[in-house]
């Protein structure tokens, strides 16, 4: 019965699998080859490199669970990248104001995505790709010119290890804590993800207007005929996308100890996180799919990338090789359509 | 047991605090190694100065967008300089990558290369902010950083760059010579500027308004942004010559050729042009400068990366460096053009003209860097 189970999850989340076994493989040999490989400097950097498109991947699954794109993610990420670099310093207390209201910032302009989806009547993709540059217009008002002022011991504690955290604050014994020794190498960043995981995802997940969304991604009439509370459901649903790409803004803030109303990197941060949603198993077409495979996604988008930088590869060509793996890892997502016993399933 | 780990983690820490020493350059007071190459940026620029190392070293370049032509330019550079007999021996290994307009991504790569134990990494930083960790990180583990073309609003590293308020200067002041020439103390001048919002757009405007104002004459400079891309300049360049009709001189800043083009296109006389250092260009001004089209052209040169990289060797090798280094003004005018010499007319037109550096010893030609092979990066 137990097993039975175990090999339901598996039948089910297939792409998911996939992606976890390749982003293993994939990263275990990058370890191996690496000269510094399994050390907790590698995992750091691994991580920061990570977390802000870890971050707005999630935030474009919610949109993709519910059938359409979200072109504004990579604005929203930068636009909250720019007013947390006004707000991030003072006191503590300030600092963690600062944080409050970036994150309330993005929420907010999720909020407004979801609320013209649903009272505008209009697609989300076209939707989005307006407020999308309303975003980075906003975000050019904040800041015409890149740069800031974060709080420098915050960028430092929150871009390394658990021990550098401790440090930098004085807590359990300057990071020396007996107990803190097992947790000691952890990168920061990576507790922040399966935190926002967690504490954010997983709940929205399980709650009605979770589920309600995963029902409007498979067939939005049957799940209005059941009576399930569509409008509140897609509404939450972007606030939330909102809210996690201001996570991603709020920590490249903290990275970078500045803000950028950058275009194009906007523009490449949406492009990648649909990317990295497809890699980490949810379906373009909606309904499949999680934000924790999008994270997964997203760090097999980053690794393919580390590869460059340990391997001989012509810089011209890079681009080009890039693009090969992707397309063929994306293929592995479509081997279920290999194995369908019925030729209407493919339209699922 | 408790007390046994509270020992060993003790020990830990400190290990890891030891090793955490801040280390980085010392600053030093000059002159530097090889002041005709690496000529400070002012009188107050400081002196920074490694510990010296046995070569040979192992060097890498992080760009950060890749895709126009400049840029191919400039990583061909690097492997063709990298090659080259005056430092070949001192490199143990070199690699480029490219990491798009992704501020994470590049700052990662520099990272990834500090932890892979590179001795020196070259940059062209995606923002002029945020570099804060790496430099932290690189002066810790002694690791030589030089951002060059968009450099850092930082004086913690060696930079390389060249003076675009100066470049400005000069434009403008061969306009105005030109226009002397012509008896001409007021009159209409195109300004061609580049990339809105970007700071080599600013200086080098800043420079050409400064030496107009100065001049005393009448002068009025209609601006458009030509974003240093020949299409677009020579779209806007057409569009002035609509509305304004005739213009007594032109100063761009890049995307030059098409400039040249449209004024040609819309049979505008041929005046004094001041731009950047498109083969193309350089090319039309040997052609026509007989016909009015008497030009200078100084470039931003991909060879910098050239420049940069010979300096972090130097830097490397213990040498006192200034903070941050002024490449000189790779000028040419209407009169020193020579085919074969300073532009090609059997290479395209896109291809950036200035490339060598004889005070630093860089001398790769045009021809060179096009053979480049896409083979290897070793």
């Amino acid at each position: 019965m137990r097993q039975a189970g175990w090999k339901r999850w598996l039948m089910q989340n297939t792409g998911f699998a996939v992606a976890l076994l390749l982003l293993a493989v994939l990263y275990f040999a990058y370890n191996l080859i690496h000269p510094r490989g399994f050390s907790s400097a590698v995992a750091i950097q691994n991580a920061n490199e990570t977390v802000a498109i870890a971050f707005v991947a999630m935030a474009q699954t919610l949109p993709v669970l519910l059938g359409g794109l979200d072109l504004s993610v990579g604005a929203v990420m930068t636009l909250t990248n720019c007013i947390a670099s006004e707000l991030l310093n003072g006191s503590p207390l300030q600092i963690l104001l600062g944080m409050v209201v970036t994150l309330l910032a993005g929420a907010a302009f999720g909020l407004a995505n979801g609320l013209i989806v649903v009272y505008g009547r209009i697609q989300p993709i076209i939707a989005t790709l307006a407020t999308g540059a309303v975003a980075i217009g906003l975000a050019l008002l904040v800041r015409p010119k890149p740069g800031g002022d974060v709080d420098e011991d915050l960028s430092w504690a929150l871009t390394n290890a658990v021990f550098d955290f401790a440090e930098t604050y004085g807590l359990a014994d300057s990071g020396n804590a007996w107990w803190l020794r097992p947790f000691a190498d952890i990168p920061v960043p990576l507790i922040l993800l399966a935190g926002v995981a967690c504490l954010v995802w997983l709940p929205f997940r399980r709650s009605v207007t979770g589920r309600t969304v995963y029902a409007i991604g498979s067939a939005e009439g049957a799940a209005f005929m059941t009576g399930l509370p569509i409008a509140r459901a897609k509404i939450t649903a972007f606030t939330l996308g909102g809210f996690l790409a201001a996570c991603g803004g709020l920590y490249l803030a903290i990275q970078t100890s500045s803000g950028n109303a950058d275009i194009q990197q906007a523009g490449a941060y949406t492009l990648n996180s649909i990317a990295a949603v497809v890699l980490g198993g949810t379906s373009l077409l909606g309904g499949v799919g999680s934000a924790i495979g999008s994270i997964i996604g997203a760090m097999i988008l980053r690794v393919i990338s580390f590869y460059f930088r340990i391997l001989d590869i012509d810089p011209l060509l890079q681009p080009l090789i890039e693009g090969l793996i992707l397309l063929i890892a994306v293929s592995f997502g479509a081997i279920r359509t290999l194995r369908v016993k019925n030729q209407l399933d493919l339209f699922r | 047991m408790n007390i046994l780990l509270k020992y060993s983690s003790a020990l830990a820490g400190l290990a890891l605090s030891a090793q955490m020493a801040v280390a980085g350059p010392e600053i030093v007071s000059g002159p530097g190694a090889d002041p005709e190459c690496f000529a400070p940026w002012s009188t107050d620029t400081k002196y920074l100065q490694w510990e010296a190392r046995e070569g040979p070293y192992r060097i890498a370049v992080v760009n950060g967008f890749v895709g126009n032509t400049w840029r191919i330019q400039m990583i061909k550079t690097a492997k063709a300089y990298a090659q080259d007999s005056a430092i070949k021996d001192k490199i143990a290994e070199f690699k480029v990558v490219s990491t798009g307009t992704d501020a994470p991504a590049q700052l990662g790569a520099i990272e990834d290369f500090i932890n892979q134990g590179f001795d020196a990494i070259i940059t062209i930083a995606v923002s002029p902010d945020g570099f804060d960790r790496v430099i932290r990180l690189a002066d810790r583990n002694d690791v030589v950083l030089v951002p060059f073309d968009n450099v850092l609003d930082t004086d913690k590293v060696m930079q390389v760059n060249e003076d675009q308020l100066a470049m400005g200067k000069t434009w403008a002041e061969f306009l105005l010579k030109e226009l002397k020439a012509q008896g001409k103390t007021s009159g209409k001048i195109l300004e061609v500027r580049g990339l809105p919002g970007n700071s080599v757009d600013r200086d080098r405007s800043t420079g050409i308004h400064e030496v107009f104002d100065a001049s005393g004459g009448d002068w009025e400079i209609v601006q458009v942004v030509g974003n240093w891309d020949d299409g677009t300049a020579q779209k806007v360049t057409a569009d002035a010559i609509a509305v304004h009709g005739k213009f007594d001189a032109i100063a761009v800043q890049g995307g030059t050729t098409g400039v040249v083009q449209a004024m040609m296109d819309a049979g505008h006389p041929l005046v004094p042009i001041a731009g950047e250092s498109e083969n193309g260009f350089r090319k039309l001004v040997a052609k026509h400068a007989g016909e009015g089209l008497k030009g200078i052209s100084i470039g931003q040169s991909p060879g910098l990366v050239a420049i940069s990289m010979k300096a972090a060797i130097s830097a490397l090798e213990g040498h006192p460096m200034p903070q941050l280094i002024s490449v000189p003004l790779p000028v040419a005018d209407y009169t020193e053009l020579e085919d074969g010499k300073n532009y090609w007319s059997d290479l395209p037109d896109n291809f950036f003209t200035v490339n060598e550096f004889p005070p630093c010893g860089v001398n790769i030609s045009g021809p060179a860097i096009m053979a480049e092979s896409e083979a290897d990066v070793k």
